[in-house]
């Protein structure tokens, strides 16, 4: 093949190597969705990890009605609906970077995929302030827990489900931005092509299960009382 | 892709051919009716439906989670096989639902029905000189001796709950003066709360925090025939530091209630006693982890 005799560095965004699947598969087809089921299966235990914490918070819930009632007030519906949109957005600008990687077109992808950085960024960030603000007055998991302007029995469970739930999606949005660096250096390096861009997609679902653990925690948290 | 690589060569066959890939228009249009769907369950939480605002609120978001799997991330277009796998992670996250709910929910004695007490946070006194009656220490004490007490003491304090048939010593009759081990004093009540009595079904409470056994002191005591009080010198004798407004942490650390029952069964069967507890008696099978579950920490 003629790119063998091409020396390292040559291939960019711009003009991305050709692409062999691996002598494993049949084709490049079969490569694509081997690996593509593959992220399925992962995310099916991603499902049942956070599923297991949901039914734990279901139950409590159930349980004690008005202690998951009382503490779910404090905490704010601006921000934690700021977040939603701001994930959902992430999550459009996301597939916009992989059709755009698609099309073969590097540039536009890489542009979508920053964007989505970013804004992974300022989720994080709003999580911060709410998080450093929870603290603060003393709302901490557990029997940490000292927020003397809530003491209605079995309220700190509710902040316990609260940080182990939303702790474990941020860390989750923090892996995926590290994910899609790693992408964008791939196509950089010229290794993303209209013929080959599976890493793309993959962390893209990746991004969007992300988003859906959001849109479930969001009303379970932060409104229904 | 200017570049003039052999795509169609061995090996470097292109992926993309027939690979479906979503127009713009497409990828804007769900984005709209995420936000819009966003807007409508922030909106309706501030309506009251009770707990359709639940199902409303799942269902809304269920809707979103579909708009996400099947558009974003393509479902809709791919292998169905991927869909049923997909799908196969909540089906048996509903199986676990569906079976944790009925035992988590319908298994009577997990928690205590009713008032829940709130263990005071530690450090943190709940009533100022707790071993000093007032009418509501008196009631506090109440509320624990109907979680903690009754199924020996029986609910008026009379030595006749339903365990006490199957307890040698039979329990104490509160309302009566005879029979004392300890005393009727709420200091000596206190001690026996925290010692219990060795060799009898009367285990010690000592995982119940101080100023909560203060408090069914005095629940107990007031349920004598003459309510006796504590002299100074008793207070002192048990511990506590009158000049003070709260209990110090003068106590030896407590060990859990069923660690106390393991001691107390080797205690017995040591003695060479048949044990007081008779065996197969169905209200106290799997006793001490009962107890254990009712002192459930509710600040976890
Ligand atoms: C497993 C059944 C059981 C439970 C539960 C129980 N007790 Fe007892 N209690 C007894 C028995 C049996 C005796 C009699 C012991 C004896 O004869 O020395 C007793 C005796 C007592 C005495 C009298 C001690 C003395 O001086 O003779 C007091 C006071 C007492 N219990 C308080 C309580 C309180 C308060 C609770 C709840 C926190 C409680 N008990 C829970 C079985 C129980």
């Amino acid at each position: 093949m003629s790119h063998a005799s091409v020396p390292a560095g040559k291939y960019n965004a711009d003009n991305p190597a050709p692409h062999h699947f691996g002598h494993h598969f049949e084709s490049a087809e079969h490569e694509f969705s081997s690996a593509k089921q593959g992220m399925w299966l992962f995310m099916v235990t991603e499902v049942l990890m956070i599923g297991a914490i949901f039914v734990g918070y279901l139950l409590f819930r159930l349980r004690f009605p008005e202690a998951f009632h009382e503490a779910h007030k404090e905490l704010n519906v601006k921000l934690g609906a700021l977040n939603t949109v701001i994930l959902i957005i992430s999550s459009a600008t996301m597939v916009l970077g992989v059709t755009a990687a698609q099309r073969g077109n590097n540039r536009r992808s890489i542009g979508m995929l920053i964007t989505t950085i970013f804004l992974g960024g300022c989720f994080c960030l709003v999580k911060y302030f709410e998080y450093t603000h929870k603290f603060h007055e003393g709302i901490f998991p557990g029997g940490l827990y000292h927020f003397e302007g809530l003491t209605v029995p079995h309220a700190p469970l509710f902040f316990s489900f609260y940080f182990v739930m939303t702790g474990i999606h941020a860390f989750h949005v923090v892996v995926g931005m590290c994910l899609i660096t790693w992408i964008i250096t791939r196509i950089k390096r010229g290794q993303i092509s209209k013929e080959f861009f599976t890493p793309v997609e993959l962390v893209g679902f990746y991004w969007h299960f992300v988003d859906l653990v959001w849109i479930f925690l969001f009303p379970l948290l932060y409104l229904l009382g | 892709m200017s570049n003039s690589h052999d795509n169609h060569g061995h090996g470097s066959h292109g992926e993309g051919h027939g690979h479906y890939i979503i127009p713009d228009a497409t990828i804007y249009k769900t984005l709209g009716a995420l936000l819009v769907l966003t807007g409508i369950t922030v909106g309706l939480s501030f309506v009251h439906l009770g707990t359709w605002n639940f199902v409303v609120g799942m269902l809304v978001a269920a809707m979103k989670a579909y708009l996400v799997a099947s558009i974003f991330m393509n479902l809709s277009h791919d292998d169905k096989s991927n869909s049923v796998i997909f799908v196969s992670g909540f089906f048996f996250l509903a199986i676990f639902i569906g079976l944790t709910a009925p035992d988590f929910l319908f298994r009577g004695d997990i928690f205590t029905e009713g008032k829940q007490i709130m263990l005071p946070v530690k450090g943190v006194s709940q009533f100022k000189r707790p071993w000093e009656p007032t009418p509501e220490i008196v009631a506090h004490g109440k509320a624990i001796f109907m979680q903690q007490c009754v199924s020996c003491h029986g609910p008026e304090g009379k030595g006749d709950g339903p365990a006490a048939a199957a307890l040698v010593p039979h329990p104490r009759n509160f309302t009566s003066a005879d029979g004392w081990g300890n005393g009727r004093k709420p200091s000596q009540i206190f001690k026996t709360l925290k010692e219990g009595r060795p060799g009898t079904g009367m285990a010690s409470f000592a995982t119940i925090p101080a100023e909560d056994r203060w408090t069914l002191a005095h629940y107990v005591a007031s349920l004598g025939p003459n309510v006796l009080k504590d002299t100074p010198e008793d207070l002192k004798a048990a511990g506590v530091d009158t000049s003070k407004d709260t209990l110090g942490d003068t106590e030896a650390p407590s060990i859990p209630i069923t660690a106390a029952m393991k001691i107390l069964d080797a205690e017995t069967a040591k003695d060479g006693l048949k044990g007081n507890i008779k065996p197969g008696h169905d209200d106290l099978e799997g006793y001490g982890e009962r107890v254990e579950a009712r002192t459930f920490n509710p600040n976890l």
